[in-house]
């Protein structure tokens, strides 16, 4: 508030059309980057609720009219996010967008039958990115389920590293070992970058001592961090078998990323007409019509056997029962999509295991692009980022691209922000988790991950 | 209630208010007067107390509109207090009620003055006087919304509780933008006033005093004729800029966008230049043969028109000796007030113009009673929301009226003077008729008058609702439950 924090540098002027769930995420997020922002939708009380929590201009109107977008300063913004329910409506917002101003355009497509044709859409539309807010998630619970006992996998440096989030299991052998030990005693190459005890994340220290029941983010290169979970006694094999129940649109995409890579898969949905519709896109996946939550019917297509099971209803509430219902049969590997519901602490007590929120991973992919095209006059470009731990910290990767005051000095010299810690360096095509030794040069990319919000720029990290 | 959070707004009031009362110490070493010392004196432990309050930084910034509200009213409640400090101290106005009166009615761009000789007081308070005008005309929280760097949504809360109108629309997305845009306007505007008026051969001193209180509609005058004996060029600029600084600001804005169409077509604004036009006719008609000619008459109907509908109460001529229809037409203009979005005061054009069509809304309603029609204002659908509002608006408005009215006249006065006493200070103009006609002043009145009107006149400013919930019971009792609470922790 007054005075409490920097004032933000000047920021990009963006319209968003539509505040569901996406777009509320979105006015949250971007505005406290300091973004100026324009919200556009039909529903009164949606804009009149969102202007009064957050500083943003409200306009009431259909978004892909010409006069409504000009009113939202459309020749002048340099950004339209269109992120209402219909495709055909974003579609068209950015079409409108592009003839009448000279902004860049996101737009949010998630049917399949226009998700096929994304690359097409994008070029003849000149649209700057399209988010798929099911496919995204899908492509989640699929990065999981290959590695059953990491809780979140985030993927960094073109694929090659990976930040792995794991909950320390009682008498495993990290409890009471301290971050220093740990790099003795089982490996040098991985780093922990951030933990969460009672409910608070912290970038931990040398001297920070892991216990049972920490939740951890480490980051490694795939095959390190394979090791390193072998060796502290995590299974790596990833699932055989997948049960999924619902059968929505990210239902689909993940049965189809689980098949390609020959995981068995089931999905119990409860609409017939959808039934036969997935029995057609999917013929592999066996397709089961009934209700999900009927307890005999999951008994009866074998719920306790099956590897993994993934909540992906409609219905929040649903989703996490059945969690908590299957934790009580079985060992399977859990995954929780969470839709609308915040009660972000509430949630992590469950325990459900891996929880997905859709609308985050939409938020985040778009933010990234944001503070990268706001970058883009600078040199330095953000190539990625990730919110982890519910967004309490944030992961970001940098490319280095000109020498400035990050450069050339051992990272120990650096007057390193607290709570900061540069968790991998990325030159040559190698992957090096760096020690207070190394420097950065110009051409790296550079992990950060910190819980401090709005990193912009790779000089951010000095205090 | 975020307790930390107003007494930081509040420290930051303070350490405006401190810098505020620096160029009227520096007008002091300039002619040499001794009042000065007081409010140097006043200024340095207000920045020290204010600067205190800010050091620490409040524990949460979590603001809603009930903050926003409480700490509007208390931040004019505060302001006043200070500063009539130095007018107190000083001697010039030797009653700490008459001091206060004399403030409020400054910050609230009222204009009415208790001082019998306006001509005895230094160039301090004279200065003083018409800088709180300038800086009420805005408002203050308007002005730290501008300039203090924040973060967060919630200021918009600030926003809505201290600037005029049934609606707060921003002119763009922040809400810092949004009110330097308007202070740009501002000050712009200001300027060329002065430069117009230096041009009409005004001494700087008085051309800066009537400026000032021409930009807050506010109307203290540096004479006791007020503005009668200035050139004609000059009454005619004040009369223009006086109806400029009562239009919608976002008026301007569209302006400067070269948005001259969607300018032109703000109805609020065109109701307003409508009854303007009408109102100068009817009082030029009618004080035609009072006047030396018809141009000193339309002269004198203009700038007396300007003046009271913009809420300014600068005069030219004792309007109190005209004929009853103008002296009518004026006290109505009181209640019409100006634009909303402007520096101006009143129950505000816009106000009057949904109500006349919720009116007729209603009219038709009788005649089909099964009709669907939406109320409309620019073209775009009223919702029920804002009629209710409105409507509650005005009812409340008559309520405090009507027993303003009553605790003003128990001082046994005729009517006239309690009634226009009350819509004289209520809708922030200035002089009334009678006994506080434009020739007389306020000095006469009762203690309790005084307290009383000094209410209506932050009432008014404000709009009545942040300044009567102080006195809910919802608001003490979270107040006084975090102060138990903090006891106990300790």
């Amino acid at each position: 508030m007054l005075g409490i924090q920097k004032e933000a540098p000047k920021g990009l002027k963006i319209i968003i059309v539509g505040c569901g769930k996406v777009g509320s995420t979105l006015v949250e997020q971007l505005a406290r980057e300091g973004h100026d922002i324009t919200v556009v939708d039909k529903r009164t009380d949606k804009l009149q609720e969102l202007t009064a929590q957050y500083d943003v201009m409200g306009i009431e109107g259909n978004g892909a009219s010409y006069s409504i977008q000009k009113e939202a300063g459309v020749d002048k913004a340099d950004l339209m996010i269109a992120v209402t329910d219909s495709d055909e409506l974003n579609l068209l917002c950015c079409t409108v967008a592009k003839r009448s101003g000279n902004c860049a355009a996101i737009a949010r497509v998630r049917t399949p039958d226009y998700s096929r044709e994304i690359g097409y859409l994008r070029e003849k539309l000149g649209l700057a990115m399209v988010i798929n807010p099911e496919l995204e998630s899908a492509s989640e619970a699929a990065r999981i389920l290959f590695l059953p006992t990491a809780l979140e996998v985030d993927s960094f440096a073109h694929g090659q590293a990976e930040l792995i989030k794991i909950k320390i299991p009682e008498g495993n052998i990290l409890d009471g070992m301290t971050l220093a030990e740990l790099g003795r005693r089982i490996s040098q190459d991985i780093l922990i970058c951030a933990a969460e005890r009672d409910g608070h994340v912290t970038i931990p220290r040398g001297s920070f001592t892991l216990r049972a029941g920490d939740m951890i983010s480490f980051s490694a290169t795939r095959s390190v961090a394979k090791q390193f979970l072998s060796d502290i006694g995590f299974k790596t094999d990833q699932v055989r078998s997948t049960m999924i129940i619902g059968g929505g649109k990210s239902a689909y995409y993940l049965a189809q990323q689980l098949l390609n890579v020959g995981i068995a898969v089931k999905i119990i949905e409860i609409n017939r007409a959808r039934c036969e519709e997935l029995s057609v896109l999917l013929p592999k996946a066996v397709i089961i019509n009934g209700d999900g939550t009927d307890e005999g019917l999951l008994r009866e297509e074998g719920i306790d056997r099956v590897d993994s099971v993934v909540a992906l209803t409609g219905i929040d509430e649903e989703n996490i029962l059945l969690t908590l219902y299957v934790k009580r049969v079985s060992q399977a590997k859990l995954i929780t999509k969470i839709n609308r519901i915040t009660f972000r602490e509430v949630i992590t007590n469950l325990d459900l295991g891996s929880v997905i929120y859709p609308k985050y991973i939409t938020a985040e992919a778009i933010v990234r692009y944001v503070r990268g095209k706001k970058n883009s006059m600078d040199n330095n470009n953000i190539e990625s980022l990730y919110h982890i731990f519910e967004q309490r910290a944030e992961a970001i990767e940098f490319h280095i691209d000109g020498v400035s005051d990050v450069t050339g000095r051992p990272l120990m010299e650096l007057p390193l922000k607290d709570e900061l810690l540069v968790s991998s360096i990325y030159r040559d095509g190698k992957v090096r988790i760096p020690s207070g030794q190394d420097v950065i040069l110009p051409g790296d990319t550079v992990m950060i991950v910190t819980t401090h919000t709005g990193l912009n720029d790779i000089r951010d990290i000095l205090i | 209630m975020n307790r930390s959070m107003i007494r930081y707004i509040l420290g930051m009031v303070l350490a405006v208010e401190g810098l505020l009362l620096l160029p009227v110490c520096l007008a002091a070493l300039y002619y040499h007067e001794r009042e000065g010392l007081y409010y140097l004196w006043t200024a340095i432990p207000s920045l020290a107390a204010g600067a205190l309050l800010v050091r620490k930084k409040p524990e949460s910034t979590v603001f809603y509109l009930k903050e926003g509200c409480v700490s509007t009213a208390l931040s004019w409640i505060l302001l006043s207090l200070i500063g009539c400090l130095p007018l107190w101290i000083s001697g010039e106005i030797p009653s700490f009620s008459d001091a206060l009166f004399e403030t409020i009615s400054g910050f609230t761009t009222t204009g009415a003055s208790v001082v019998p000789s306006v001509e005895a007081l230094s160039h301090c308070a004279l200065l003083w006087r018409s800088l709180t005008h300038w800086i009420g005309g805005m408002g203050v929280l308007v002005f730290l919304l501008a300039v203090v760097p924040m973060s967060g949504g919630s200021h918009m809360n600030l926003m809505r509780a201290e600037s005029p109108g049934p609606s707060v629309g921003k002119l763009v997305p922040r809400v810092k933008s949004t009110a330097r845009i308007l202070y740009l306007i501002y000050i712009g505007m200001t300027l060329l006033e002065l430069i117009l008026l230096k041009l009409g051969r005004m001494p700087t001193f008085d051309a800066v005093c009537i400026t000032m209180g021409t930009a807050g509609t506010g109307g203290f005058g540096i004479k006791s004729d007020s503005l009668a004996s200035y050139s004609v060029y000059i009454q005619w600029v004040v009369s223009i800029f006086m109806l400029l600084f009562a239009i919608n600001f976002n008026l301007y804005y569209l302006l400067l966008l070269k948005r001259v169409k969607d300018a032109l077509s703000m109805e609020e604004v065109r109701h307003f230049l409508g009854i303007v036009g009408a109102a100068v006719l009817v009082v030029f008609v009618d004080i035609l043969h009072h006047c030396a000619g018809a141009f000193d008459a339309l002269t004198k109907a203009l700038f007396q028109v300007s003046s009271i509908i913009s809420s300014t109460g600068f005069a030219t001529a004792d309007f109190n000796l005209w004929p009853p229809v103008s002296r009518c037409v004026l006290v109505l203009l009181m209640f019409v007030g100006a634009c909303a979005g402007s520096t101006g005061g009143g129950i505000k054009v816009s106000r009057i113009v949904i109500l006349l069509k919720a009116i007729s809304k209603e009219f038709h309603s009788y005649i089909h009673p099964h009709s669907v029609r939406r109320v409309k204002m620019d073209g775009k659908p009223l919702d029920d929301y804002m009629l209710r509002s409105t409507g509650v608006y005005f009812a409340t408005y008559m309520l405090m009226f009507a027993a303003s009215f009553f605790l003003v006249t128990l001082e046994g006065r005729d009517a006239v003077t309690g009634f226009t006493a009350v819509a004289a200070t209520f809708n922030n103009i200035g002089p009334g008729l009678e006994a506080v006609g434009p020739a007389a002043n306020y000095g006469g009145l009762s203690l309790l008058s005084k307290w009383v009107l000094m209410f209506d006149m932050l009432a008014g400013r404000l709009e009545i609702f942040p300044m009567l919930i102080l006195f809910h019971p919802t608001i003490w009792k979270e107040a006084l439950e975090s102060r138990r609470k903090r006891l106990k922790k300790q």
